[in-house]
């Protein structure tokens, strides 16, 4: 913990900290999103295909179609790209989480703050077998969640996240 | 305010209650209760029925005494349906206060509530956040107050005891800060704590902080535009389409004025008192290392006065949601000189732990209306200008042992003090434009409120610098936290790092001594040796 304070200006990474090793989480994650995305995508086009051909015609409806296709192809990639980005790591008394490609994310959550840790699995993240931690402090402001791990990394980190929370409870 | 033990205004019922609610029995509250919760629907129902009679009145549908018409009957009907109404309000009322019961343990008050559907609600004293004692106009003139328990479970956590007396909210109130703080007395009565006051907002200055704010000059603007409308181009729609939001812009400001008259800022060993309202009286007490942030605000109009507003974050009030309006709970001062404000400002954070040969008080004058990086803030570069043109130079964050100061914003000056002990969690963020031009946003979450603390467009190594050092700085805090009960550890460990101190040392301008009236059986000294 020592190395933890450089000083102002050193070549420190602000979304990655030199001392620290992060966890990855689960590549199903992407593909779950590309499910969501492809099925969210398609029906829309259906509409528009039924909806354009009856009341519109066929150029408009094509230049829309093709509209949604780059669509989905950039949510496809993107998909990808956030899941890597994705990471985690536990350190000795905090937790920190990053997230995001476009809009970069970094937060730090002491587990003497942590109030209480949500896991939660819909339909579909449990048919690809993922699962997601959200820790919950007392400020609604902090957005600690770790989407697309493994059920049994989620057990585990809920688990661990629950004892140390326990042992370093500081008050509000 | 202590009325004693005597609840000499209540109605003879609760005379066997007395004070003494904390023996852990059930009681009830006060039986005007009904009367006071429900009286606005009544008189509303009153108004309405007074209205449409009124109305027929007027048009001479008043039948004929002695001679029985179709009109009679209807009246007589439709004043048993308005008797009939007043009962039912009133007789749900009355079952809702059969139905309500606390009582008060050595470690937790228990709410039973509901007629409907049934709440049983347990507070846990040890995490209380604050205690206001409540008396609306009606409740004043009838001797009674309503005291809210705040703990941190979010918004609507709160337990509300709706009516007391004066004097058992009193008694309560003491009580519970007794037992919160960790403090055991032998007496029935729970001492109450000496109080220092420290400051009070004038009447005259609040009226004038008032017409300097941007409601008024809303309102003025607003008022010439619709007069212009009216006269110049004879449209009388424009002014009627704007009265409900005149009466909006009017209600804002007579909620401010009616919350911060008679405003008065106090310290005791149980925390920060406050005490104001018009109308509506509110007396508050925030427990030592209860406030989470706290926010020095200046609009642009209040410039030329050197006036400031202080406004804060505690866990269960809630309140904020974005816009300058923040809820009558979270204000600490609602207009003061630089002296009121910076008095306030060191109830809530006594000490900064500023470097040595350095003053405190110009660190903070230096958040308060500064700029650049002198006394050690860190600043935005030049980059930022691309992004944030008018205020990036204002910008400014300062870590100090005890706290994060953070200073923001050229027309409205901000100044946010977060102690390092009060973080919650922290974090950077960066968007694509950011990432060009090597920029970072530094973030600290604090419980919901007014203030929400945040660095826009640091350089972006200094911010990794913030977060490190924030994460080292937050680690020490909570390890060298003081304890929840504030008075446990006040005789055993006076130490220089414990944030509860009872008696900020960075001395409030008031050295008077605390007032000879106020009953004061020695709370300092009865901690447990």
């Amino acid at each position: 913990m020592t190395a933890l304070t450089p000083p102002p200006g050193s070549g420190d990474e602000p979304f990655a900290p030199h001392d620290v090793t992060w966890s990855r989480v689960s590549p199903r994650l992407a593909l779950a999103r590309r499910v969501t995305l492809t099925i969210t995508l398609g029906l829309l086009a259906a509409v528009v295909a039924v909806v354009g051909l009856v009341l519109v015609g066929w150029p408009w409806t094509w230049l829309v179609l093709l509209g949604l296709a780059v669509l989905g192809a950039w949510g496809w990639l993107l998909a990808g790209w956030q899941a890597a980005a994705i990471g985690y790591a536990e350190r000795a008394d905090d937790l920190l989480v990053r997230r995001g490609v476009m809009i970069r994310n970094l937060v730090v959550v002491p587990y003497g703050r942590m109030q209480y840790v949500d896991v939660q699995a819909g339909p579909l993240d449990r048919a690809f077998g993922i699962a997601q931690v959200q820790l919950h402090t007392a400020s609604s402001g902090t957005d600690a969640s770790i989407p697309g791990l493994p059920p049994h990394e989620a057990a585990r980190l809920r688990d661990r996240l629950a004892s140390r929370g326990h042992a370093q409870l500081a008050g509000l | 305010m202590a009325e004693g033990t005597e609840g000499t205004r209540g109605p003879a019922l609760t005379q066997d209650q007395g004070a003494r609610l904390a023996d852990g029995d059930w009681h009830r509250v006060h039986p005007l209760t009904p009367v006071i919760r429900s009286w606005q629907l009544v008189i509303f129902i009153l108004l309405v029925a007074v209205q449409n009679l009124g109305g027929d009145v007027a048009q001479g549908d008043l039948p004929e005494l002695g001679r029985p018409n179709p009109g009679g009957r209807l009246l007589a009907g439709g004043g048993a349906l308005i008797l009939l109404a007043v009962l039912a309000v009133l007789g749900f009322a009355a079952l809702s206060w059969r139905m309500t019961r606390f009582r008060v343990t050595a470690d937790a008050l228990e709410l039973h509530s509901g007629v409907l559907y049934r709440q049983q609600r347990r507070a846990r004293l040890d995490r209380l956040q604050a205690v206001d004692v409540v008396q609306p106009l009606l409740a004043r003139v009838a001797g009674l107050a309503r005291i809210t328990l705040e703990v941190a479970g979010g918004s609507g956590s709160a337990v509300t005891l709706s009516y007391l007396t004066e004097a058992q909210a009193t008694s309560l109130r003491n009580h519970l800060l007794a037992r919160a703080a960790g403090l055991h007395y032998e007496s029935d009565e729970a001492p109450e704590a000496p109080e220092h006051g420290v400051v009070e907002v004038p009447a005259p200055r609040l009226i004038a902080s008032l017409v300097f704010s941007g409601a008024a000059v809303t309102l003025v603007v607003a008022f010439l535009a619709g007069i212009t409308a009216a006269l110049g181009f004879g449209r009388m729609g424009v002014v009627f389409g704007a009265f409900p939001f005149l009466v909006g812009v009017v209600s804002v400001l007579w909620g401010r004025f009616n919350g911060g008259f008679g405003f008065r800022v106090a310290t005791s060993p149980d925390g920060i008192r406050l005490r104001h309202g018009l109308l509506e009286q509110r007396a508050q007490t925030v427990p030592p290392g209860r406030v989470q942030a706290v926010r020095v605000r200046q609009p642009l109009l209040w410039r030329g006065f050197d006036w400031w507003s202080v406004e804060v974050n505690v866990a269960g009030y809630g309140g904020g949601g974005g816009t300058d309006a923040a809820s009558p709970e979270n204000v600490l001062l609602p207009v003061g000189t630089r002296q009121d404000a910076m008095a306030v400002l060191s109830l809530v954070q006594p000490q900064l732990t500023v470097e040595p040969g350095e003053s405190p008080a110009e660190v903070v004058v230096a958040g308060l209306d500064g700029a650049g990086p002198a006394h050690g803030y860190l600043t935005a570069p030049n980059a930022a200008r691309w992004v944030d043109p008018l205020a990036y130079r204002r910008t400014g964050a300062r870590v100090t042992r005890e706290a994060l100061l953070i200073r923001r914003g050229l027309f409205v000056r901000q100044f946010d003090v977060v102690p390092h002990a009060r973080s919650q969690s922290w974090g950077l963020t960066q968007g694509p434009l950011q990432r060009r031009l090597g920029l970072v946003s530094f973030q600290l979450h604090s419980t919901p409120g007014p203030v929400t603390p945040q660095v826009p467009h640091l350089d972006a190594h200094v911010a990794a610098a913030l977060l490190a050092d924030q994460t080292e700085r937050a680690r020490q805090a909570r390890a060298a936290a003081g304890p929840e009960r504030w008075m446990e550890g006040v005789s055993a460990s006076p130490t220089e790092a414990a944030p509860a101190s009872p008696h900020p040392p960075s001395g409030p301008p008031s050295d008077r001594p605390s007032d000879p009236s106020v009953p004061a059986p020695g709370t300092e000294g009865s901690s447990p040796a």
